[in-house]
């Protein structure tokens, strides 16, 4: 039998008294996870799993779903998880990446086991499979077109969490087909921390988790903390458990960090960078209430190019299943992040793709979100660019209002208060008070 | 069920176009001025740069169509190449709506 994992499990089986997971607010033990661990090896065994297989793990932090994962590692297998985030593309992902058989866990924690009857020829595949090294392939948001399936070798992943570090009481809010969710999960369980699950990701359930079951690190989007804000869900908990605040995937709106810092004066407030096709890489905020941060670390080069963020990495994916190679000839990634450099920090502006150019002149959309989200009123904002003849592209805010308010005289209000603390050509020249929702389901902005 | 050119009188246009470019130039607070509609909106007298412009069209096409279930394009290639601009004036603004309402009739 493969023993991919023997490291992490004879490390969990140290702790095995310990909690490591709570699930549906019961808790379930070191011991109880890896004796889980075994009968999913012996099932895998019994149903013909084979290493390099592609498996699809479909399911939310449950003992099941954590249990399974590993032991398809453990394997070799090729893992895809998925979860309800990616439901409207679940069948596209399944062809993309060659699936060949399903694990399905649900909320009840039963699992059901199907063959897709597909049979992967991919050459990436083929290569990972030789190897025989376990795999794992994430796809990439696809804010810009379609979404890309990263293939990854997943021994390279689990390389940086031999590394001990701080044991935590963590709040698994990013979810498992993310690579910030692999990543929380798998800091956690390699340091004896507890992964503590949450049924939905809305700040009443969040903030309630982390009171109840004392967590220490919440790892989250700055759209969902923008959301905790609004929501006052943070007054009628107890959150003095937490001690880090880890936030990542979409750029901080200065304002949010800042009345965030505020509010959580010894809260360490850590912004983190990673990309679907290169893992998390490890990074260190300046302070708490600063957006220059120091990414890299082992395993990892960078340089910026023309204001852009280019990253080298030793665990980067061996490529995309449905497109070509993005790595030029000596392995830099182009991240399409624009971003401000300070000497060994960087400050990430926006996505290339999301820069608005009004009369030849930049506006990075969370610059004017940031100033909006500063207004009485004002719930939630998305900036994005419109084509106009004129200026060849307008400023276009959509905003989410707290209480009705008159649309022109709000658009009065807010053009006068942009015009106090912005360039006249970053002020928004549309404004459209919007009633739904303007985050995806991973509690990231959608500017589209 | 009525038809736009019979709720659309011209001088409604016209204040509705005053209304904005007052709001307009109120947020950018320079200088006050009382507009009418030989208000120049382009050229050399001004009273809009070509950011304060571009909100003044976006905030008629708005209230528009907010106001009057009215729905226009006021700045696209054709309205660019007419021999003379719709944005001269708050008069050539409101005659231009007109049109483009007469032609949804």
């Amino acid at each position: 039998m493969q023993q991919h994992i023997q490291w992490l499990t004879d490390r969990m089986a140290g702790w095995s008294a310990q909690t490591c997971l709570i699930w549906n607010d019961g808790e379930t033990t070191y011991g109880d996870i890896l004796e889980r661990v075994n009968f999913w090896r012996n099932f895998l065994e019994e149903h013909q799993v084979a290493p390099g297989e592609m498996v699809t793990l479909d399911g939310d932090y449950s003992p099941a779903t954590v249990s399974l994962l590993l032991a398809l590692i453990d394997r070799g297998a090729i893992v895809v998880p998925l979860t309800k985030a990616a439901e409207v593309h679940r069948d596209e992902f399944l062809e993309i990446a060659q699936v060949e058989s399903i694990i399905s866990v649900d909320e009840y924690d039963f699992w059901s086991f199907k063959r897709t009857g597909r049979r992967a020829d991919h050459p990436l595949i083929l290569t990972l499979r030789q190897r025989g090294e376990p795999g794992l392939v994430l796809f990439s948001s696809g804010s810009t077109g379609k979404s890309k399936a990263a293939l990854h070798n997943f021994t390279h992943l689990l390389e940086k969490f031999k590394t001990p570090r701080q044991q935590m009481r963590t709040i698994t809010f990013l979810l498992l087909d993310h690579i910030g969710g692999i990543n929380t999960l798998l800091y956690t369980l390699s340091n004896g921390g507890v992964v503590i699950s949450i049924q939905e990701r809305d700040p009443e359930i969040v903030c309630r988790a982390i009171a109840r079951h004392r967590a220490e690190m919440l790892p989250t989007s700055p759209t969902f903390l923008n959301l905790m804000l609004m929501s006052h869900a943070y007054e009628r908990y107890d959150l003095s458990s937490l001690k880090l605040i880890t936030y990542g995937t979409e750029v901080m709106p200065e304002s949010t960090l800042t009345r965030l810092h505020e509010l959580f004066p010894n809260v360490k407030l850590q912004q983190t960078y990673g990309l679907s096709e290169l893992g998390i890489l490890r990074s260190k905020s300046k302070d708490s209430g600063s957006l220059w941060v120091k990414v890299g670390g082992e395993g990892y080069e960078t340089k910026v190019v023309d204001g852009i963020l280019w990253i080298k990495a030793h665990s980067a994916m061996l490529g995309y299943l449905n497109a070509p190679s993005p790595f030029d000839a000596e392995g830099w990634f182009n991240t399409n992040d624009m971003v401000e450099v300070d000497g060994e920090y960087i400050r990430i502006l926006g996505r290339k793709s999301e820069i608005i150019n009004v009369g030849g002149q930049k506006v990075y959309p969370a610059e004017v979100e940031s100033v909006l989200l500063q207004m009485n009123n004002v719930a939630d904002a998305v900036v994005l660019g419109e084509p106009h003849p004129l200026t060849g592209n307008i400023v276009t805010a959509r905003v989410n209002l707290v209480q009705p308010e008159p649309a022109a005289a709000f658009r009065q209000r807010l053009r006068a208060f942009c015009r106090e603390r912005l360039a006249s050509f970053k002020v928004p020249a549309k404004i459209e008070i919007v009633d739904t929702e303007q985050f995806n389901a991973r509690y990231k902005r959608v500017r589209r | 069920m009525e038809t736009v050119t019979q709720t659309l009188d011209r001088q409604v246009v016209v204040n509705l176009i005053l209304a904005a470019l007052q709001d307009v130039l109120a947020s950018m607070a320079d200088e006050v001025v009382t507009p009418d509609e030989n208000t120049r909106l382009i050229g050399r007298s001004a009273v809009l740069d070509s950011m304060g412009l571009v909100t003044l069209i976006v905030e008629v096409e708005q209230r528009l169509e907010a106001d009057h279930d009215l729905v226009v394009v006021l700045a696209d290639d054709r309205a660019m190449s007419q021999t003379r601009s719709p944005f001269l004036s708050v008069g050539t603004l409101a005659d231009y709506v007109m049109q483009l309402a007469a032609e949804q009739g």
